[in-house]
């Protein structure tokens, strides 16, 4: 009989780290898909899973969680989509709990908790080889006629027992086993009885028993959330029903897990040989001594950040030129194919190719990044990490988690914010991601190194030159502080801080196959998801900076400044010197009378408290998709063309030379320290890349990248005016 | 008796009580963390919190405000 492939949906749940995704991944290969639950940021991924050459299902892998407790999102999606009330999700034929052998226990709980929702279900027995290393015995048989469902041993890792889950699979979709369930006490069952009357007979809410029980147990259950009734009433017929099982004897907060387990641990009698006792230490722990050490522990963490750091930082280096390189090698191609037609040239140069490579670029950091986020979590350490680092971060409601992400954000914010999905607390990563942007990326260098090369260097010698650009990594880091903190009391108000707890899982040798796709998954993530909104900002971009570019500005540049210019280098220079300099002068003309050079002009009050002219404000215009471009568009508006950068001693000399051209300040220098340090503290602080805005959108969505676009643009204005309206009356 | 945020490295110490209400603790009950079961303090960190504990094969990191919930006895 020949199945239609989306006939049947199997899902797979399971705790953290017990191999699930590899799981995931070794039934389902590329044949996968990912997206988001509705209304939800929640990730989902869902994969064609072929049993054999005749049948294939839909597997769905949920989020993984130690219980259905639906307190956080993802154990509410989890409950939601085995209960068949995720819109759109018919409820699963089949649920795949992935359980640790180590650790058969508390992953049973979970499997336990899953049956109450009736989906028929099969137990894949995962790291079995570990388990047998360790001489870890296990009675599989026994343990299905116990349990009442298959149960496999797997090795995901290595796809071994993926045989025998088709096979089993194939016909529990035909036999539909069940778990069994406990018995609950009387008064257990009464309160249950309570909710299923005034819930579902009277109200007519689609609830099933073990949805009723997830009300019960579970304070401020999330189940309640997607209910029709109103929240206060729901609340009240929960409270009755639990003030009813209180009185009963139970706890309505402890009585799940005693009550469970009281359940499990009969069921487990010797089916596993005990696990190695309490007091000998196993090889995990010996490694921690080390690992988590309070001196060499930090030590090593330091170290390994550093590797981390450097790896983005430097290490990328090469292969952005390398990308940097080609693009450049492109363009020029396009120039000289495309010279007869010169809008099309700059589209397809400027606009166009220039376009890609403004993501493109950015490849290189991402994908080491998450090598590196792959190896540290697979290995086991990120926890480890997190554990060491936590404290830090508790008193402005993040946790140890935030670390890596928002080192990273100092190499590039782009990486770091997508590095934010190893948070599990979605207030917590949701704080991280908006303060990431604060951290000075790599981009600020350059426009650092220019103007403290031009205006502190000569007046204070190189050791203030040196605490500047310290000053400037940390001025971002020192404001992001204080906003996590209010952040969090704006956006937690009212809630009790998210538990944290974690566990530092057994250490594992990470397997190179997982690492390979960890990077790829996040590479195409990138390019697909933010790459176009990217491209599009970059072509609208340009189209503002080239238009309307009038006709007439050549000959008027050439009747203003020809006779000038030939009268410079007639002399010495040769023709093409003054093609060249007649060319810049145009191009610095019609860039004033781009859309964006009116804008600058028109809007340059608004940055004259921080004392910018006109071509500065352009220059930060222009610089809002990518920041290190204020440095070619200055080199075009003081008409040295664009292939300026921050060592040019032109462009320098250019910013000494700078004089207001109208206003109060007519003919006094543009450019002093206070005007250097404003620029600075204005770039340390703007979110100046149209890259960040879009992996916020993805990560978050639309509103927050607004917002923290609008908010951070406001506090880096503000600083800006600060620093000068201080600094001018100092110097 | 004495509180899971005051045990020290040394010794095995039994659960005696465990404070349902805080909702990192209910989170370690489903874990296995009950009382009756035994649980050692492995690991504090450098800066004195968190600590890392281990019961009934789980490797767990807590913080001292919500270790202070849980009761235990030296055993």
């Amino acid at each position: 009989m020949q199945q239609t492939s989306n006939s049947f949906r199997v899902a797979l749940i399971g705790n953290p780290n017990t191999g699930k995704s590899s799981l995931f991944n070794a039934l389902t290969g590329l044949r996968q898909r990912v997206g988001n639950y509705s209304g939800v940021t929640v990730e989902k991924k869902t994969g064609q899973w072929e049993l054999n050459s005749e049948h294939s299902v839909e597997l769905i892998d949920l989020p993984g969680t130690y219980s259905l407790s639906a307190k956080s999102i993802d154990e509410r999606i989890a409950v939601d989509v085995l209960s068949g009330h995720m819109p759109g999700l018919p409820a699963p034929d089949l649920v795949i709990v992935v359980v640790d052998v180590e650790n058969l226990q508390r992953n049973l709980f979970l499997a336990s908790q899953a049956a109450e929702l009736e989906v028929p279900m099969v137990i894949a027995l995962n790291c079995w080889d570990v388990a047998e290393r360790k001489g870890l015995k296990i009675d599989c048989k026994l343990l299905e006629q116990r349990l009442g469902v298959p149960v496999v041993p797997t090795v995901a890792n290595r796809r071994k027992g993926a045989d025998e889950l088709n096979t089993v699979v194939l016909k529990a979709l035909r036999e539909r086993p069940q778990m069994i369930r406990p018995s609950w006490p009387e008064p257990v069952g009464q309160s249950l009885k309570l909710l299923r009357r005034e819930l579902v007979e009277i109200r007519g809410e689609a609830l099933k028993d073990g949805e009723l029980l997830r009300l019960l147990f579970d304070k401020n259950s999330a189940v309640g959330d997607r209910l029709n009734t109103a929240g206060a009433e729901v609340g009240r017929i929960v409270q009755s029903a639990r003030d009813h099982l209180h009185r009963g004897g139970y706890n309505p907060d402890a009585a799940e897990s005693l009550l469970r387990f009281r359940f499990l641990n009969p069921l487990l009698l010797d089916i596993i040989q005990r696990q190695a006792s309490l007091k000998t230490r196993s090889r995990s722990e010996s490694i921690d001594q080390i690992l988590l050490h309070r001196f060499w522990g930090l030590g090593v963490f330091v170290g390994m950040m550093y590797v981390v750091f450097q790896s983005v930082y430097t290490w990328a280096g090469p292969f952005m030129q390398l990308l940097e390189g080609f693009t450049g090698w492109l363009q020029g191609l396009a120039a000289n194919a495309l010279a007869s037609t010169p809008t099309l040239q700059s589209l397809v140069v400027d606009g166009i190719i220039g376009g890609v490579g403004s993501f493109v670029v950015f490849l290189p950091q991402i994908l080491i990044l998450f090598l590196f986020i792959a190896l540290l979590e697979e290995s086991g350490y990120m926890a480890r990490a997190a554990f060491l680092m936590d404290k830090l971060f508790q008193w402005c409601g993040l946790n140890g988690k935030s670390f890596v992400p928002l080192l990273s954000s100092y190499a590039c914010a782009i990486p770091g914010i997508m590095a934010t999905r190893t948070i599990s607390d979605p207030k917590a990563r949701m704080i991280t991601i908006l303060i990431a942007p604060l951290m000075s990326c790599s981009a600020r260098l350059p426009v650092y190194l220019l103007l403290i090369g031009a205006f502190v260097e000569p007046l204070y010698g190189p050791a203030v030159a040196g605490a500047v650009l310290f000053a400037m990594h940390f001025v971002g880091a020192a404001l992001a502080a204080p906003l996590a903190w209010l952040l969090n009391r704006t956006l937690n108000k009212g809630r009790a801080p998210r538990p944290f707890i974690m566990e530092l899982p057994p250490y594992r040798v990470p397997h190179v196959k997982s690492l390979l796709w960890r990077m790829y998954e996040s590479g195409k993530d990138f390019v697909v998801r933010a790459g176009t909104v990217i491209f599009a900002m970059t072509v609208v971009i340009w189209a503002l900076l080239y238009f309307p570019r009038p006709l007439k500005i050549p000959l008027q540049v050439a009747r203003v400044q020809g006779a000038e210019i030939i009268a410079i280098a007639d002399n010495e220079a040769a023709e093409t010197d003054i093609v060249q300099a007649l060319e810049q002068q145009i191009d610095a003309a019609y860039l004033e009378q781009s859309y964006m050079g009116r804008f600058g002009k028109f809007v340059q009050p608004v940055f004259a408290p921080a004392g910018y002219d006109w071509k500065i404000t352009v220059g930060v215009l222009a610089s809002f998709p990518a920041r290190e471009v204020i440095i070619s568009t200055l080199g075009i508006t003081y008409a040295l063309g664009g292939e300026v950068d921050e060592a040019s001693t032109d462009l320098r000399e250019s910013f000494h030379k700078a004089k207001w051209e109208s206003g109060p300040r007519m003919g006094e220098p543009v450019f002093n320290l206070a005007v250097a340090l404003s620029i600075m503290v204005f770039f340390a602080l703007c979110m100046q890349c149209g890259a960040t805005v879009a992996v916020i959108a993805k990560e978050l969505n639309w509103g927050w990248a607004l917002t923290s676009f609008c908010g951070l643009t406001s506090i880096a204005w503000l600083a800006a005016v600060v620093v000068y309206q201080i600094t001018i009356r100092l110097i | 008796m004495m509180k899971l945020s005051q045990i020290k490295k040394d010794g095995t110490f039994r659960v005696t009580r465990v404070n349902a209400d805080n909702e990192c603790v209910a989170c370690l009950m489903s874990l296995g963390l009950l009382p009756g079961q035994e649980i050692r303090l492995t690991h504090e960190a450098p800066l004195g919190d968190p600590i890392a504990v281990t019961f009934e094969g789980c490797h767990m990191s807590l913080r001292l405000s919500d270790a202070a919930e849980v009761e235990v006895e030296a055993i």
